[in-house]
């Protein structure tokens, strides 16, 4: 498995947890269930799997492309879900007499942000699948 | 934005490889400085190299862009 398949894999996996853990702990633990989006710090181990070793060669111009596309994809994708959620958000709170709960918030954040890097993880995934055979 | 794959680009790489004698994607992908995989999507028809890439592999194979790579219209 090449280096930045590692790497997709990791944003895909980390981020999928991240989700997972939060909704399953929030019927216990309420709006602190959010923490569980700590987990989302492990995508900062992903440079270790980019590091040199020898003469291999780590990542090429194909990489390159494959990284390119999936960031428009992935930062594409938290682009229109923040301002989706946002717009729903300022839509519902015009009808209501209360502010909208920083915690709230918070979780929608952490949400693009997880979505974000499992939609980027998908799309490296989906490009490197069937390049692996040798002849 | 990213370079699109040409579809009616085709090349001759797997069949040059295989007049040479030892030139497994390995090798080649060493001597033109990317992954095997890369060399695999190439031969597959599912990646594009740069025009930098498509010379370099050229130059192994000691012949000319166009006779490696040729785009159909």
């Amino acid at each position: 498995m090449k280096a930045q398949e590692k790497v997709a894999w990791t944003e895909l996996v980390v981020s999928v947890v991240a989700v997972v853990v939060v909704v399953a702990l929030y019927p216990w633990l309420g709006g602190a269930a959010a923490g569980g989006f700590c987990l989302l710090g492990l995508l900062g181990i992903t440079p270790l799997f980019m590091r040199n070793r020898g003469n291999e060669i780590v990542a090429d111009e194909r990489d390159q492309q494959i990284e390119l596309r999936s960031s428009w994809f992935g930062f594409g994708t938290g682009w229109v879900l923040m301002m989706v959620s946002l717009a729903a958000v300022t839509i519902w709170h015009s009808n209501q007499q209360f502010d909208v709960s920083p915690a709230l918030l918070n979780v929608m954040i952490w949400i693009q942000f997880a979505f974000c890097y499992a939609v980027k993880g998908a799309t490296s995934l989906m490009q490197y699948r069937g390049s692996q055979r040798a002849t | 934005m990213p370079r699109k794959a040409e579809s009616n680009l085709t090349n001759c790489v797997r069949d040059l490889r295989g007049s040479v004698d030892g030139m497994t994607q390995q090798v080649l992908a060493d001597a033109v400085g990317v992954t095997r995989q890369t060399i695999v999507a190439m031969e597959t028809g599912t990646y594009t190299p740069s025009l930098a890439l498509a010379i370099r592999i050229a130059r192994v194979f000691d012949r000319g862009v166009e006779d490696v790579f040729k785009l159909d219209e």
